[in-house]
This record gives C-alpha cells, structure tokens and sequence, in this order.
C-alpha cells in the first residue's frame, strides 16, 4: 500500500477519534444541567442581578446563572418567561415548633405546642425555603426541637433560641427571670452553631430591661444578635434606650409597625416608631444608621397600616420582611410570607427592594451570608413567582383594609434543586390523551 | 255640677287622650320592632350567586345570618336590616365544603404514618383557606388512641373535624400494625362509636391491609354494630384483591370506595390496587357502574400517589362521576399535585365536570355519605358554615401524582370562609372597613 495513503488514513482516523471526542463531550455537556430556569426576570440584589437571565441548576447547587444558556445543555427546562426568579425567601419571624406539650396549650404555647405550625404547611407555597424560628425553644428544649422540627422538615429551619430556658410556654414563664441564663444559652449555640442564629427576648412584663441584658450577655459570648419582641412591661420603656444604649449594631427589634403609642389610660406596652403627629421619631432613624435592625414581624397583632404607611412616606424602610406566622396569624391578616411581602409592595416598595428586604438582607442579618442569593455553587434554593395585576385587598391586625393592584404568587419553588412547590405544574410535562 | 254638655266634652277628651296614648304607643312598639328588625341579621352576605345543591338554589341570593345560625335565604334582603353587610357580587356562596378524606391527626411521633404523626397536618392550616370547614379524619386514629386525638386534636381545632375510626386499635401508625388482625376488633369499635362518640365517629376505616378480605369484612362487621359505613383504602394487596367482589359482595350500600382514580402497574408479583378504568381498553369496567347504582360510594381521595389522569379523564367522559370530591390531605400530598381542596375541586372543574356537581360533591353528597344530613347545606336553622369563592380565569396548570399536567381556564379562590357564623378566613378583606389614614393628634 502506497505510504501517502496510509499517511492519510491516520490522518483521517485521527481527526475521526477527535471528532468523536467531541461528540461524546457535547453528549456530556447536553445533560450536565439538572434543571435550566429559562427567561425569568432574576432578581438577586447579593450579586446586583436585575434582568432577564437563565439560573442553571446542578446536583442540587447553583451552576451558572447567564444571559442565553441552552436548552439543549440541559436535562429539564422551565419557561419562567414572564416570572420572576429570586433566591428563596427566607422568613427570620416564625413559630414552627409545633408539638403537643400540656402545658403550653395555655398562654402562648409556642414551645411544643399547638401555638406553633409545622414549616412545610407554609412555606413552599409562598416561596420559603428557609425560616427562622423566633425563640420558640429555650437551652432546655432545643434538642426536642431539633429533634421533632428541624431533622424532620423539608425546609431549612434555622432558629433564634429564647433566653428563657423552657422557650415560649406562656407570659408567666416569661418573667421567670432566674431561667434567663446566659451561660447555658450560649453552651447549646455553641454546640449548634449553623442553626441557631442568635438569641430573643420576649413578652417581659416588668419595667427594667433584664432580659435584654441576659440575651446580649449570651450575644456577647456567640458572636451573634439578639431579636427582641418589646412591649409587654407595664409602664412605658423607652425604644430609644433600647436601641442607643442596650443594643449593638446588628441587634434586631421586631414588630417595627406595631401600633401608635399607648393611651393614657393604658401607658404600657409596646412604644411605637412614630409619634402622635406620625411622624418617625428621630431616633429611629439615627438607630438604624447605626446599625440596629428593623424586621417586621407582622404576626396578628404587630402590623398596623398607619405606621407601617407614614413610615414608608417618610423613608423609613425595614430592614426585613418576615410573618411572625403562629397560629393567631395564619388566617388572619398576615396570612403567609407571600402576602405579607405583597403588602410592601402596594404600600409602593420595588420588588427589588422587597426580594432584598426577603432574601440577602435576612441573610446577613442572621450571619448566614451562604444564603439569600444564586451565586454559583450556593444551594439551589429558588423561588420562581409572578406578579398578578388585579384588585387586591389587604387586612392589618387591626382588621381595616388597604386595597391595591399586585399580588405576589409563588409558582415554582426549589429547595436543594429539588422542585417543592409548583402552582400550575410548570415543571410537568402535559398530560398525553392517550385515551382518545 | 256639670252640665251634660261638660261631660260629654270631658269623654271626648278623655277618649282623644287615649286615642293619642295608643297611637303613640303603638308606634312606639313599632318602632321598637323595626329598630330590633334593624339589627337582627348579624351578617348579610349580598348580592352572591348562591350554589347549595340540596335546597335546589342555584341563582343570585342573599344570605343572612343571626348568630351562628342561617336565618334567610332570599332574593332581596336589605342591608338596613342587618349590623353588617358584606358585598359578594360576582363570587359564589355555597355551604362551607366538606373534606371527606383527610389527615389531621397532628403530633411529634415522627415514626408513625398518621397517628399522633407529623403525617397528619394541623386542620385550621389547610381548611378555611380551601372553603373547608368541616374535615373528615380517615383512619388516623383507632378505638384506643382515638380520645388522645379528641383531646389534643379535635377539641382543640376551629375546623369541624369528624373521623372515621381506623379498624385497628392502635391506628395508622406503621405499615406492619395495619395488618394485625387480633388488633381488629369489632365490639370494640362499636363500642368506642355508639357510646362514647357518636358525634364525632362517623365510620371505620380499613387501610393499607395486604391480605384477604379479613380487614374490609372487620370493618363491616364493626360498621353493621354502629350503623355507620366503612371506607376503604384497597391499595396494598398482593396480589390485588377483585375490586369487583369488594363492590358487590363484601360492601353494604353505602360503604366507600376511595382513591378511585389512582392506577398501579400491577403484575403478577407486585400488588396494588385494581383500577376502575381497564387499562388496555380505558373503558370503566362494566361493575363499577353496577356498584354505583347498587349504593357503593366512590371516593376521590386525591393524595400523593392515588390520581391519575388515565383514570379519571376516560371515566369521566365515559359518564362516571366520583360521589364525593376528597383531598386525602397529609405530608406528603400538601405541596405535590393535590395542594388543598380547592385546588382539588378546580382539577374537577378543568375536566370538565360543572361547577354546581363539584359542590354538590363536596357538600351535600358527603354530608349523606357520613350520615350528618344537618350538614352541607344552607337550610335555615343550620350552623352558618359557608364559603364564598371567587371562580378566577385564566389560564391554569393542574397536575396528577405522576406530575403530568392539563390546561384548565377556570380556579377557585376561596374569599371568604365563616364557621357557625363568625369570619375565619377572609382573603381580600372584603368583610373589613377600608384603611383612613388617622388625623394626627394634635
């Protein structure tokens, strides 16, 4: 055989195998996307992303989020034209520790017990996939808690421990001021250091700030906030005190839009941001400058329209959006997180500033600054949701309405690139009539 | 003395006194009546199209309500008479829904199915949002944790909440106690039913059994001592037990049929349970019509694995139609293909079937079903339970347990949910004041 044809045939072999080689890795390439999220509006206000833009998603993890990723390149694709796409919410105010304890069905009944709702009845289908439990556990209990919630939900549940070691059975433990231990508080953070984020303060009736101090004692040794829900002492304490003076920067006052300062008659409770010419107090916004930070915690008594909407007019924005969703507040007026963040948007707040105040904010709040965006190789947490024009009407807990023209529904959400929630079966295939 | 003339005049005046008491008395006392009828109606629901299948209502009505009660039903019932009104023009009134297969049997045990489990979900978070308000619990509990579950359940729940007693004692805790025979025992059931909670157990389940027909027969042996009827999960034999003999030999008319459109690969090694729809042919097989008309109640039971469209699109188009509309609510359907009842109720809807059959089967038929005839309805002197829907348009995705979808135009939207007359959901505020902004104080 001549020479130069053998010549040629290797020649041709070789650019054949090449050729091959290719294939097989374009085959490779065309299913190493589990899941592609085509031609949704992202928002991810971590990474400055406000446009249309496709979120691939592999072995449970952000892969690449791009302007034109092929559909081809992966093994399912999701039309998400005319959605949006965030990171999954995260929810920092709820009350999951759902359980069956005696006594707790008296009181508020938060700690194991029927005041509390189980996460994943909630959450998916207003597009959670994390929540925060605001110190529904104390030391003592923590572990049922994990135990019985935490190991046992779809949802990432994450917690803020109580500085009462038997959490939130009722008012009356909440004033056992000898169960306000710092040093245990802080052992069992220590012991769970990726769940519990920091420690609360609560529903104290006395009229010192005792168990303020015992929360930042056991904030000092972690590293971590405190959230306090303020407003049950007897005669009036100062908010300015607790902000300026008791607070450190990065600790959390919740139930910011509670309503107007108390009446003479009943001096006590909960003083409000704004004074009697609704106007926000000065001191607010000098507490926020300084870092201190303002979750709203809607739950069924804690959001009031004229607060939440002369605050908002005036620039004064909450640093997070959350429910404080509890068994008092999921029929009510707060309903779910999707609801409450529609609520903000009707008042007039972008939806960039909403999916901020509901993802990365919340985030860095609770120093878990792994969640709250679609960086690449961060869990796939994603909330695909759409913006339904219409009329709308929102109750506060004072059962008086706002009406307005958006409501934010959730259609598609993923925990861990796993589909959880899907409305209207956007990542199914249609229905063969093989039967005709 | 006085004249003649002087006491006539005095009689007159006397008389006219009287006659203007009276008057003014009267109109007084009218006034009194009118002022009460003013007030008498705490709620009005106006202006709605009212749908309740077994009064035969089915057009633009008014709905009032005095306590917890149904006081009227009407074409035109002015405002003036009532404390509230409540303007529900363009949504649909119907009798609160009833969820006739659910699991709320809520606890911590997280190794149980759905006794004391996290497999039962809390009522009050999946009801009033769906229209429902009265769940019926199906099998969680058996005759010996059932007060358990009264106590720390069902006492305890805004939702009406009814159970079928699970024929085995300990109830739906594994897969291995469901067939433990010496744990199904009939007196006792009977017993738990008749005296003890006659208000609350309204039949018995059999679930999950893997052999003969010793499960069902228990259950309806239990069911003949305490009246009631037995409903029956058939999905676990193995082989597949003849569906055809649970219909017209082992069932009493009455007793349900549920899951009726889930389909299984069967062979002749795995087991399951046996569809209604031959799945060649896709035709109803010919005895299930048979057992309808005998009396044998069949159930949708949605779940997480237990609705196919295979199934339930030929049956439908074929004619047959599923008694009663039912989410088989638990952990594990609540955010897949089933979601709630409402959500259920427009996959029906999406089928093809009318609106005033999906809540014909999701009131009043259940109501039969369970014998709890005071129920489902909005007769006058019933428990004000109602649900106001609002039937959105547009375009819909409802999927199956195998996650395939179809297209529907039409949801229902629960807008307003009372429960013995008081408002325990209400999407839109539209039973509330509207917001004014507060003058400032000073």
């Amino acid at each position: 055989m001549n020479k130069n044809v053998i010549v040629k045939i290797r020649e041709y072999a070789s650019i054949l195998v090449f050729g091959a080689c290719l294939m097989v890795q374009s085959l490779v390439q065309a299913q190493e996307i589990d899941m592609l999220i085509k031609g949704g509006h992202v928002i991810d206000p971590k990474n400055k992303i406000d446009g249309i833009m496709d979120v691939a998603i592999k072995d449970g993890k952000i892969f690449r989020v791009a302007a034109d990723i092929p559909a081809s390149s992966a093994k399912k694709t999701v039309d998400a034209k005319g959605l949006y796409v965030s990171p999954g919410f995260i929810d920092m105010h709820v009350h999951v520790f759902a359980g069956t304890e005696e006594q707790s069905f008296t009181g508020f009944g938060i700690t194991n017990g029927l005041g509390s709702v189980a996460p994943d009845d909630f959450t998916f289908r207003s597009g959670v996939t994390t929540v925060v439990d605001a110190g529904s556990s104390g030391w003592r209990n923590f572990n049922v808690f994990k135990r019985q919630t935490i190991d046992n939900s779809q949802t990432r549940v994450l917690a803020f421990i109580s500085i009462t070691g038997y959490g939130m059975l009722g008012t009356v433990h909440a004033q056992d001021t000898t169960d306000m231990n710092a040093v245990p508080t802080a052992f069992i953070m220590n012991e769970y250091p990726d769940i519990i984020v920091g420690i609360k303060a609560h529903h104290y009736r006395g009229n010192d700030f005792t168990p303020v101090y015992r929360a930042i004692a056991a904030g000092k040794i972690t590293n971590k906030p405190i959230i306090v829900d303020f407003g049950s002492s007897t005669t009036k304490l100062s908010i300015k005190d607790l902000f300026l003076k008791h607070f450190r920067p990065g600790d959390i006052f919740t139930h910011t839009f509670s309503g107007s300062d108390m009446s003479e008659k009943n001096p006590g409770g909960r003083e409000s941001i704004i004074d009697q010419n609704n106007k926000v107090k000065p001191f607010v916004f000098e507490a926020q400058k300084q870092g201190r930070i303002f979750d709203v915690g809607h739950g069924g008594g804690a959001f009031v329209w004229s607060t939440a909407i002369n605050a908002l007019k005036q620039g004064f924005y909450p640093n997070t959006i959350s429910t404080d969703l509890y068994r008092s507040s999921r029929n009510a007026g707060m309903k779910d997180m999707a609801n409450v963040m529609s609520k903000f948007l009707v008042m007039g707040m972008s939806i960039q500033d909403v999916i901020l105040r509901s993802t990365w904010n919340p985030a860095n709040v609770i120093q878990h600054t792994d969640l709250g965006h679609l960086s690449v190789g961060a869990e796939a947490d994603v909330t695909v949701f759409n913006i339904k024009e219409g009329k709308f009407g929102y109750m506060d807990a004072r059962g008086s309405v706002l009406n307005g023209n958006k409501k934010l529904e959730a259609e598609l959400t993923l925990r861990a690139g796993k589909v959880a929630w899907d409305l209207n079966g956007i990542s199914g295939p249609q229905w063969d009539d093989s039967s005709k | 003395m006085r004249t003649k003339k002087a006491l006539i005049s005095e009689f007159i005046r006397h008389l006219y006194v009287k006659i203007v008491l009276g008057i003014t008395a009267c109109l007084v006392l009218i006034l009194i009546v009118a002022t009460v009828q003013a007030q008498e109606i705490d709620i009005l629901l106006k202006g709605g199209h009212v749908i309740d299948p077994k009064n035969n209502i089915n057009s633009k009505m008014d709905v009032a309500i005095v306590a917890d009660k149904i006081f009227r039903i009407a074409a035109d019932i002015p405002a003036s008479a009532s404390k509230k009104t409540i303007d529900v023009s363009g949504l649909y009134v119907t009798p609160g829904i009833i969820d006739m297969h659910a699991h709320v049997f809520h606890g911590p045990d997280v190794n149980s199915i759905s006794a004391n489990s996290h497999g039962g979900l809390q009522a009050d978070a999946f009801s009033f949002r769906a229209g429902v308000t009265t769940v019926v619990d199906a099998g969680s509990a058996g005759w010996r944790n059932f007060p358990y579950f009264k106590s720390q359940v069902i006492d305890r729940s805004q939702t009406r909440i009814l159970a079928f007693l699970n024929v085995v004692g300990g109830g739906m805790v594994t897969r291995y106690d469901q067939q433990d025979v010496t744990d199904m025992n009939p007196e006792m059931n009977a017993y738990m039913i008749t005296r003890l909670h006659p208000n609350i157990l309204i039949g018995i389940k059999s679930a999950h059994y893997w052999g003969d027909f010793t499960s069902v027969d228990k259950a309806v042996e239990s069911g003949k001592l305490a009246n009631v009827p037995v409903i029956v999960d058939f999905g676990e034999h193995s082989p597949p037990n003849s569906i055809e003999s649970l219909f017209m030999e082992h069932f009493r008319p009455g007793d349900i049929f549920t899951h009726t459109f889930s389909e299984h690969a069967i062979s002749e090694t795995t087991g399951g349970r046996e569809s209604i729809v031959d799945v060649n042919t896709r035709k109803v097989k010919p005895f299930v019509f048979a057992a309808q008309k005998r009396g044998i109640i069949f159930d949708v039971g949605h779940g997480a694995g237990a609705f196919n469209f295979n199934q339930a699109i030929p049956a439908m188009r074929q004619g047959f139609l599923p008694n009663t509309i039912s989410t088989d609510l638990y952990n594990l359907s609540m955010n897949a293909a089933m979601k709630d009842m409402s959500n259920v109720m427009s996959k029906f809807l999406a089928m093809g079937m009318g609106l005033q059959d999906v809540i014909l089967r999701s009131t009043w038929n259940p109501a039969q079903v369970i014998k709890r005839p005071e129920l489902g309805h909005l007769s006058v002197g019933s428990e004000a339970d109602i649900a106001v829907f609002n039937l959105k348009k547009g375009n819909f995705g409802y999927m199956d347990i195998r996650r395939t979808k179809i297209s529907g135009t039409e949801k229902l939207e629960a807008e307003l949910t009372l429960r013995a007359g008081r408002v325990v959901w209400d999407l839109n505020g539209i039973s509330a004041p509207e917001w004014q902004m507060p003058t400032s104080t000073n």
